[in-house]
């Protein structure tokens, strides 16, 4: 009788031949045109997205909000009435060596 | 008529389908579904093969867009179709579908052949092809799916740990270790086997 080690080689040695005598499959033509099907059906790759075309994008995006900002803030400025600030800017841009800071300032 | 118009190279093609053309996916199925078929038939059931290597290629083709051209098309191709029959192999376990069934009396008289001084010629005797393969996949069963493929790829068809790692997208470290502990498994259950059926139990393995 063999030693253990000896027939465990044997049968290591077995089945390795069996795993690589394991038998050649021959499959159609069907299989491919699954597979271009199901490849189609994914349809093409979408081409990269140009970076500036993104940013054109991504800017034109914000348009809205930007416009509603702009209108919100013509809101605020018509309500408070810039006049008065408008006057002293004036005043301040023709008589500039009269007027001093205490002037504008309410100090 | 002699046809001296050079073949695309695999990038070319590559480059066409990511650009949009479907169809230029053919030729590259064409040209690898061989090595494809070779991978997939050697690590699966046979009755798997014909789905597995199809979705080896439709995983090939979404991942057409991260082939950076500088390597081999073929191994590139390679890696996936490792990794889905690596998958495979996952969710089968993961599933409990892999037969745990004990050995029947035709593998114990299969084993005893083998074993006897007679049948010393490494080969399956005549008559019981069937059962070494069935012997095989019993052991392999007895694995996990990371062990399996491992011992498939390294000991099995003598790859070497480099390549294994790369081809299944983990470290050499991760293999070494595995292919070690799977190897040591495998050859403690046909210990268990040969061992049981010297004392006439093989019913008795688990």
């Amino acid at each position: 009788m063999k030693s253990l080690e000896y027939r465990q080689e044997v049968l290591k040695k077995i089945l390795l031949r069996k795993y690589h005598e394991k038998e050649k499959l021959e499959l159609g033509d069907r299989w491919q045109a699954n597979v271009m099907r199901r490849v189609r059906n994914l349809g093409p790759f979408q081409p990269k997205p140009d970076p500036l075309m993104q940013f054109g994008q991504f800017v034109w995006r914000l348009t809205p909000v930007t416009c509603l900002l702009i209108i919100m803030a013509a809101a605020v400025l018509l309500k408070f009435d810039f006049t008065p600030d408008y006057n002293v800017l004036i005043s301040f841009i023709t008589d500039a060596e009269e007027i001093s800071l205490a002037q504008l300032l309410p100090l | 008529m002699h046809n001296d118009t050079p073949k695309p190279s695999d990038a070319d093609i590559v480059r066409q389908v990511v650009g949009g053309n479907v169809n230029a996916f053919e030729i590259l199925l064409k040209r690898h579904q061989a090595l494809v078929l070779r991978i997939v038939n050697r690590h699966l059931p046979i009755h798997e093969v014909e789905e597995t290597i199809q979705d080896v290629f439709v995983r090939a083709y979404r991942s057409l867009p991260t082939f950076k051209g500088t390597g081999d098309f073929s191994h590139w191709l390679a890696s996936i179709a490792v990794r889905t029959c690596y998958d495979y192999w996952r969710k089968a376990y993961r599933a409990r579908e892999i037969p745990l069934s004990e050995l029947t009396d035709r593998h114990r008289q299969w084993l005893e052949n083998v074993m006897s001084e007679q049948s010393q010629n490494l080969s399956a005797p005549k008559g019981y092809r069937s059962e070494a393969g069935e012997v095989l996949d019993w052991a392999l069963a007895r694995l996990t799916a990371e062990d399996r493929m491992v011992l498939e790829l390294v000991y099995f068809k003598g790859l070497s740990v480099k390549e294994a790692a790369k081809l299944l997208g983990w470290s050499v470290a991760n293999v070494k270790i595995r292919s070690f502990r799977a190897r040591k498994k495998l050859e403690k259950t046909l210990k268990n086997m040969i061992s049981k059926q010297g004392r006439g139990g093989i019913h008795e393995i688990s």
